[in-house]
């Protein structure tokens, strides 16, 4: 009964949370809203476009009876610019992430989707993905969103004829895909002297996390168990001297561990 | 009253995300987070689960219904609300069943203290409880009852170490943060601090991470 797989979103895992993303269809037959779990479904009446979850806009496209929209970061023109981004204008990091889509309140200023002020009230849950409308047609362009491979893979795989240049885009998704995966490799060796504990993967996407989730981690584990005893003893240093100073010192460890 | 309020009642689409949605999403949150933490997570307090099993049997009811009619019309409707219920029903056994694993691999330890005990729903602490019960039985029977009685604890904790197993809590995981914020971690030579934006994804030692989690800054994922 217990689930059997280690810690960790699994590949296929992410690519069951990946068809949860949001994304936008030309439908081709009239279709009455149904009432699901998560929500109603749109009414869709050709030729209006109408936002559906992957998974849906799958099983219509297999049945033909809508067209997917390829999201605009999925054409071939901002895929070279990512490409072109990654390895040209910035060779050590990821490529940034979308900005969180906002939109205007009635007062002048700008919050983000789906919230009901810039700053989320107590209780209230701030949306992520799969749940930001990061892959519909309205996504901006040149920003790979979190689901980027997984969504690639499956719209060209199942719905090529949507994709524009489908064999370009495909070619382009490879470089990319490499590139990133050498920087996820180096990514370790930030890990050693000075990291402070925290690593920033500004941009990564999921399928990548979930390739070298056991590689990062076991690393980051590695290096843990190596300098266990020297941490246990800089810890016991640094307890000491703030027990003598008298905290008046101000030095790095007081400001650390007084917050 | 406040203008939000009004801005509401005039604008449906100020608030556009139904409530079904917003469950989705927690318990899709929920699951991943359970997936990929060391250590069992606080079970959601706010009753989502007594609203997620309803909803479900509602729409296993729905579907009975609506199998006894075969217009080709509702048929494909049909397909789609029960591809959906088999989506569901997946996030809702895969998160209960990696509950299990981790309660089933540190049974004692979540018994241990009424802290961690109030992290289990109802069931699983009578499952816990039940299976270490069993258990037990099991090793006294086979082979604790001949050890000498000084020695038939499973819970001892002489010689400065505890015979129950916890999970490491210094384990790093991933978090993905949801405002832009300084985190501080602990590192092997020194600790650190990073001054992060909303949206990245960020290793650190969940030691370090919890707090964020729990206050809603950060989601693992």
């Amino acid at each position: 009964m217990a689930l059997p797989l280690p810690p960790g979103l699994v590949p296929t895992e992410v690519a069951f949370l990946c068809e949860m993303e949001m994304v936008t269809v030309v439908p081709r037959q009239r279709l009455e809203s149904i009432p699901l779990l998560s929500g109603k479904t749109p009414a869709l009446r050709p030729p209006h476009r109408a936002q559906l979850p992957l998974w849906l806009a799958l099983l219509l496209k297999k049945q033909r009876r809508a067209n997917i929209v390829a999201p605009p970061w999925l054409l071939a023109d901002s895929l070279k610019d990512i490409v072109n981004q990654e390895t040209n204008v910035d060779p050590e990091a990821f490529s940034l992430p979308p900005p969180p889509p906002m939109r205007s309140d009635g007062r002048g200023s700008a919050r983000p989707y789906a919230q009901a002020s810039s700053e989320p009230r107590p209780g209230e849950t701030v949306l992520s993905p799969p749940f930001l409308p990061s892959c519909t047609g309205d996504a901006p362009s040149g920003y790979l969103p979190y689901h980027w491979l997984e969504l690639a893979e499956t719209l060209l795989a199942h719905a090529a004829d949507d994709v524009p240049n489908a064999a370009e885009v495909r070619a382009l998704l490879r470089d990319l895909q490499e590139v990133r995966a050498a920087k996820m490799r180096g990514s370790t060796a930030h890990l050693g002297a000075g990291a402070g504990g925290v690593l920033n993967l500004r941009g990564v996407g999921a399928m990548e996390l979930a390739e070298s989730r056991g590689f990062v981690l076991g690393v980051v584990e590695g290096v843990r168990r190596l300098g266990a005893s020297a941490e246990a003893g800089r810890r016991e240093e640094e307890e000491e001297e703030r027990r003598n100073g008298g905290g008046g010192d101000g030095d790095a460890s007081d400001e650390e561990m007084g917050f | 009253m406040d203008i939000d309020d009004i801005l509401r009642e005039v604008d449906p689409t100020f608030d556009s995300i139904p409530d079904e949605t917003r469950d989705l999403q927690s318990l899709t949150r929920a699951w991943v987070a359970e997936r990929s933490s060391p250590e069992l997570l606080e079970w959601p307090a706010d009753g989502l689960f007594e609203r997620v099993n309803d909803r479900i049997k509602q729409q296993i009811e729905k579907i009975e219904d609506m199998t006894g009619d075969m217009d080709p019309k509702t048929n494909f409707a049909l397909i789609v609300i029960q591809t959906e219920l088999e989506r569901y029903k997946y996030l809702v056994r895969s998160y209960l069943r990696a509950r299990i694993a981790k309660i089933d691999k540190h049974t004692l330890h979540y018994l241990s203290s009424h802290e961690l005990r109030a992290r289990l729903s109802p069931t699983e602490l009578a499952y816990a409880t039940r299976h270490q019960a069993l258990l037990h039985n099991h090793y006294l029977s086979s082979f604790l009852s001949s050890f000498p009685p000084a020695l038939q604890n499973l819970n001892d904790t002489t010689g400065n170490s505890s015979m129950i197993e916890t999970p490491d809590l210094d384990t790093a995981i991933f978090i993905r943060l949801l405002r832009d914020m300084i985190v501080e971690g602990r590192g092997t030579d020194q600790d650190g601090n990073m001054d992060c934006k909303n949206g990245d994804i960020v290793i650190l030692r969940w030691s370090d991470a919890k707090k964020l989690v729990d206050s809603g800054f950060a989601e693992i994922v």
